[in-house]
Order: structure tokens, then C-alpha cells, then sequence
């Protein structure tokens, strides 16, 4: 693949149109907070179709689960892609929205990227039927909760959320920060050791669902943050929340938690390189417009060197990571998907890229740059999380750096 | 119920436009879209297809180059099929020239219902539903904000200055519609991919039965004699407020005949 089809170019109109006719009005409610991502993003499904073709892969996969066919899923993750178109049309709204607005890509994400994708991964039948549909056709919101106020890259070593047998059930308590859908979401995976009296270091990783109002859990409000204002983050706070073995994700404290967790972070990280990629589209369109029509010393300031020097280093980074963005897309259709230490090289580099180039866009526009109409200091602001969230740049340099050295 | 609407594909009013300089017309060689004027007629073919329980709604087009790709946008909303006049004998074509074209590709898709646009975005004659229906030998309602279908007949809500009117017509009929009359929908990922394995039915000129002198170049009644570059907006007018603002505003609003 070296370019969009004409199928997806259509794909691509047809989203830019809903975004600048639904989102770009309303940019300044989601911005500030006052309006929620989530009937936007609703309307979105509905209006491409992404609700009803999400419900015909679960019937599909749960028919398939029922007949005894386990070892052939049907495909739902980006990473997997569906085959055929399925991995460039789940790929081609993240880039549109991320021109605008890349915190409802991160709210559609984590409620069905991670959350409704984790209970497809390692739930029961019966769990899926219960909670994954909703999620996956945006009908519910999700979140997934694992960072801890004391736990962020070493999630599983810091990790001090408990789960304590009690006959049949399980007492979960602890807390949880910088979760997505934090404070709207309907259906919350929390994952957290089990407390059987052993050193924390030995004790097995468990995931429960929790739904929204269940007897000692607290759902904070959304937390003021740098950027990334259309997605709601908060607290998570459990105290002696009490669930039967039904919420306990396979129903067996056998999963292979950590193994799962691992799999999310690379579907996890190759989302980013789409968002990087709508996010450097749109500061390269921004500032090629503007240095047309800005003038200074009496000429376009596009004809200075120092202008023309940013506009080309953007145009270079938005190619490589189009790039990486079509290689995932050919892997999705060849059903195959990157591996983690590949994954983690392709958001070390979409992500520090797309903040290059947003800060970049700022300085072009001078002034203009840092105030809030031209766009681009929100832009600049959205793209430092790229860095940050779905495992830190250094996190990604020592994936990659461990994997070469064979360590 | 089998509703034909008719559209045209024009280039990308986002792309700069460019005049041929000998032929004095617009340049057709870059991007290509569907008229978003005709997204309203598809919409409501659409709708009134679904009403009806059953039919569907066929594209009629005319194009001097084989484009298709506004035709794959209407399709992904959901028409059937397309029928495609294609012909370089085409280039050239004045309104009353499409106007045969298109009426005589109509005539082979046994319509109960014909929808056009008032006019077209890149053109604005507005001249060809009144002339297709003519030739067709149907009757017309123009700039129709509402379309409703009752049995044999189509009652409309004619758009006027005042208000509207409200006609009725037997069918078979030509109707043009405005940008009120439905909201067009946007096409689902499932319609984007169905409408590559759509129908376009490419027809030459000899197809329809017309002579290639009939029609383009050779056709045309019409001769576009000078082409001048639009006058450029001039600044408003700045007018201080001394206490008469009020009644400024209205002797202005009065003077345009907007009040």
C-alpha cells in the first residue's frame, strides 16, 4: 500500500465532513470541558454504520463461541483489522478526529480499544454477552483502570488495588488515577492483585468488571489537565466493593493477566501512530495556509528559509509515519499484527514527531501560535499525551533497546 | 416505486477553478465531486423509495470523460444503479443539448419519478429540469421543499418568495428540489463498499439514438461570447452610531428590500 484507494479516500471525505459539521462548531464546549465526547462520538457510529457492523462481528464471534469454534475469532482489534478494508476504516476516523480533536480518540479508544477488547480477550462467553456489545457499539461507556497514584510505567510492580477472597466472592479495594471515562463510564475493567497474605510481588494479577454505581465505588469528577480537554480522565476509588466470581474476567484466576495486559499495550501503541498522523496533517495544512497569507518584511513569510526549513521537516515526518500507518494497515489485512518491541518503535517516533511538529506549527505562527484561535497550541497541547499515555517514550526505548540486545 | 434522479459531477469547489481559455469553459481535468446540490434529490429519492416499500432509485449522468467517481458517492448513499453518458462528442454540450441526452437516458430506466436539482453549483443555468421534462412530455414542479407520494400522484410544497404552494401532479413527473427539502445522508462504510460492485451503465451518444451532431460542440445553440473576471467585494460601509443607528439600519435594510 503507498496510497489511500478510492474507497478510502471516500471513507476519509465523508468522515472530514461529519467531523467540520459536528465537531469542528463545537470545539470550544469540548475543549473547556462543558460538552462530554460521548453522543458526538455515538453519533458517529450511527451515522457510518460502525455500531451495526460491530454488532454483526460480535453475533458472529459469539456464534462461533457457542458452536465449540474458539481457535477462529473473528476479528475485531485495529491490529487485527478484520481483514480486507476493516484495518484502514478503523484507522481513517482516528486521523480525521485527531485533526480536531484527538481526546475522542482517546474516549472511543479506551472504551473500545481497551475496555470492551480486553473482555473479548479473556472473558466467558456469558461476560461478553453481558458487557462487550454495549461497549463496542458505543451504547455504553468504558473504562480501563490499571495506573495507580503510586504505579504508571511499573504498573504490575506498584500495583496496590487488592482483591481479597471472601466465601464466593471477592472484597476489592484501592484507587486509581489518570483513567479514561473515568468519570462517565458506565463499565469499568479493573485490574488488581490478589491478596492471599503472600508478598506483593507473588500475588496473581485479577480483572473484575465493575459496573457504574455498584456499592462502595466512587467515580470522581474529570480531572483539569495540560491538553486533551474532550476526554474526560478521573479517579477511581473502591472501597470494600464487593463482586461474585461472575465479574471476575474468565471467571477463573487463572488468566493470564499480565500476558493480556501486554497484548492491549501494542494495539495500544499503533493507535497512536494514527492519531500522531491527524494531528501533523493538520498543523502542516494549518502552516502551509499561513505562510501564504502571513506577511512580513513585505513578503509571504513562506519565502524566508527559516519557514520554508519547518514546512519541510513537517511534510517529512507526516510521510514516515503515513507510512507506518499504511504498513500497519497491509499487516491488519494480511492478518498479521506488529509485534510489541515493532509497535513501541512506531509510537516512540509518531509520538515525538507529532509534538516536533506541533511546536513547530506554534513558532511558524508566531504569536498567532500561542493563542487559542489558530488551533494550533491546543494541538501542540493534545500531542505531548502521545508521549506520555500508552507506555512514555522511555518506555518505548527500553522495549526496543531490550529487544535488540536479546535482554 | 422507481425514482430517477439526475446528477452531475463537477470539479471540486475546495480545488481552485480554472476557464479554458478557447473554449471559454470550465476546466474538467482535476477532481471530480458529486454536486452537493444533487445530494438532496438522491436523499429523497431514497426516502421516497423506502416509503414506498419497494423500487429504487437510479442515477442518470452525462460526462465527456468516463468520471465516475461523484456517480460511487450517490451509490454509496444508497442508489441501485447508474446510468453513465459518456462520449467525447459530448464536450462542449449546451443546456438544451444535456437536456436531450438526459431525457432520452431516462426514458430507458421506466421512472415514476424524476428528481433534478433547481440548478447546478458549477454552472447555475437552472434551465435543464424544465427542458428534460419537456422533452420526457411530463409535467414539472419546480423547487419543490417537501415531496409527498400518494398513490398515483405527487403532492408537493412548492417553495416561493412568500411561503409555499402546494401542488399536485399525476406521475410519472419531473420535480426539482431545493436544499430543504430533506437532509442528505452520509454514506456508511458498508455503502462506500457496496458501491463498488454497483452498476454504471456507460452509454455513447449513437446508444440514446441522437446524432453526435446533435450534440457538444456541434449541437450547441448557445455561445458563450465573453467571459470577465467578477468584480471584487468592495469594504462595507462603516456608518457611527449618532443615536439614529436604529433607524439607519432599517433605511438600509428597507433600501435592499430585505424589510
Amino acid at each position: 500500500m503507498f496510497e489511500w484507494s478510492e474507497e478510502q479516500l471516500m471513507v476519509r471525505d465523508a468522515i472530514r465532513q461529519f467531523v467540520e459539521k459536528e465537531i469542528k462548531p463545537h470545539l470550544t464546549e469540548l475543549e473547556h470541558g462543558d460538552l462530554p465526547p460521548y453522543d458526538t462520538l455515538r453519533k458517529l457510529f450511527r451515522t457510518f454504520g460502525m455500531d451495526a457492523m460491530a454488532r454483526d462481528r460480535f453475533e458472529r464471534q459469539i456464534a462461533k463461541e457457542k458452536a465449540g469454534d474458539i481457535d477462529d475469532p473473528v476479528k475485531t482489534t485495529l491490529s487485527e483489522g478484520g481483514g480486507g478494508d476493516g484495518g484502514a476504516f478503523m484507522v481513517i476516523p482516528i486521523i480525521e478526529l485527531c485533526r480536531y480533536c484527538p481526546g475522542m480518540v482517546t474516549a472511543m479508544g479506551v472504551s473500545v480499544g481497551l475496555t470492551a477488547a480486553a473482555i473479548m480477550s479473556k472473558g466467558t462467553t456469558a461476560q461478553k454477552e453481558r458487557w462487550a456489545l454495549d461497549l463496542l457499539t458505543l451504547e455504553k461507556i468504558g473504562a480501563w483502570a490499571i495506573t495507580e497514584p503510586g504505579s504508571g510505567s511499573d504498573a504490575f510492580g506498584g500495583m496496590r488495588a487488592t482483591a481479597r477472597r471472601d466465601g464466593d466472592e471477592y472484597v476489592l479495594n484501592g484507587s486509581k488515577t489518570f483513567i479514561t471515562n473515568g468519570p462517565y463510564a458506565d463499565t469499568i475493567v479493573f485490574i488488581c492483585k490478589l491478596d492471599e497474605g503472600n508478598d506483593w510481588p507473588d500475588r496473581k494479577i485479577l480483572t473484575f468488571v465493575l459496573d457504574r454505581g455498584m456499592p462502595g465505588l466512587e467515580q470522581s469528577k474529570p480531572l483539569r489537565k495540560m491538553g486533551l480537554h474532550s476526554s474526560p480522565t478521573g479517579e477511581l476509588f473502591l472501597s470494600d466493593v464487593r463482586v461474585g466470581r461472575d465479574r471476575l474476567l474468565g471467571e477463573t484466576e487463572d488468566v493470564q493477566a499480565r500476558s493480556g495486559a501486554k497484548d492491549t499495550f501494542s494495539m495500544e501503541r499503533t493507535g497512536v501512530a494514527a492519531m500522531a498522523l491527524g494531528i501533523v496533517e493538520q498543523c502542516l495544512d494549518l502552516s502551509v495556509q499561513y505562510a501564504k497569507d502571513r506577511v512580513a518584511f513585505g513578503r509571504p513569510i513562506g519565502e524566508f528559509q527559516l519557514i520554508q526549513l519547518k514546512l519541510a521537516k513537517m511534510e517529512v515526518a507526516r510521510l514516515n509515519i503515513q507510512n507506518l500507518v499504511f504498513r500497519q494497515i497491509e499487516l491488519a489485512r494480511a492478518g498479521r499484527s506488529l509485534s510489541l518491541t515493532e509497535a513501541s518503535a512506531m509510537k516512540l517516533y509518531s509520538a515525538q514527531s507529532a509534538m516536533e511538529v506541533a511546536l513547530e506549527a506554534v513558532q511558524l505562527f508566531g504569536g498567532n501560535g500561542y493563542m487559542a484561535e489558530f488551533q494550533v497550541e491546543q494541538l501542540a497541547r493534545d500531542a505531548k499525551v502521545l508521549q506520555i499515555y500508552a507506555g512514555t517514550d522511555e518506555i518505548q526505548i527500553s522495549q526496543i533497546a531490550r529487544s535488540l540486545l536479546g535482554s | 416505486m422507481n425514482v430517477v434522479v439526475c446528477v452531475k459531477q463537477i470539479p471540486d469547489p475546495a480545488t481552485p477553478g480554472e476557464l479554458d481559455a478557447s473554449t471559454k469553459t470550465l476546466r474538467r481535468s482535476g477532481s471530480i465531486i458529486l454536486d452537493d446540490s444533487d445530494a438532496y434529490g438522491v436523499e429523497m429519492g431514497l426516502q421516497l423509495a423506502d416509503k414506498a416499500g419497494g423500487g429504487e432509485v437510479i442515477l442518470v449522468s452525462m460526462a465527456p470523460n468516463n468520471e465516475n467517481k461523484g456517480l460511487r458517492t450517490a451509490l454509496a448513499m444508497g442508489a441501485a444503479k447508474a446510468l453513465l453518458i459518456s462520449d467525447e462528442a459530448l464536450a462542449g454540450s449546451d443546456a438544451l443539448s444535456t437536456a436531450k441526452v438526459l431525457a432520452k437516458a431516462i426514458e430507458r430506466a421506466d421512472a415514476d419519478l424524476i428528481l433534478t436539482a433547481t440548478e447546478s453549483t458549477d454552472g447555475y443555468t437552472g434551465t435543464i429540469p424544465a427542458q428534460v421534462a419537456e422533452l420526457l412530455g411530463l409535467p414539472m414542479v419546480t423547487f419543490a421543499k417537501h415531496i409527498e407520494v400518494d398513490g398515483d400522484r405527487v403532492k408537493v410544497q412548492r417553495q416561493t418568495e412568500a411561503g409555499y404552494d402546494e401542488v399536485e401532479s399525476p406521475l410519472p413527473a419531473v420535480v426539482s428540489v431545493t436544499a430543504g427539502v430533506v437532509e442528505p445522508r452520509y454514506p456508511s462504510f458498508k455503502g462506500i463498499m457496496a458501491a463498488k460492485g454497483k452498476p454504471v451503465d456507460e452509454l455513447k451518444v449513437a446508444d440514446l439514438g441522437l446524432d453526435a451532431g446533435q450534440v457538444g460542440w456541434a449541437g450547441a445553440r448557445q455561445e458563450i461570447a465573453d467571459v470577465s473576471a467578477a468584480e471584487e467585494r468592495k469594504a462595507g460601509e462603516i456608518v457611527e452610531d449618532e443615536g439614529d443607528g436604529a433607524e439607519r439600519i432599517v433605511a438600509f435594510l428597507e433600501q435592499l428590500k430585505v424589510i
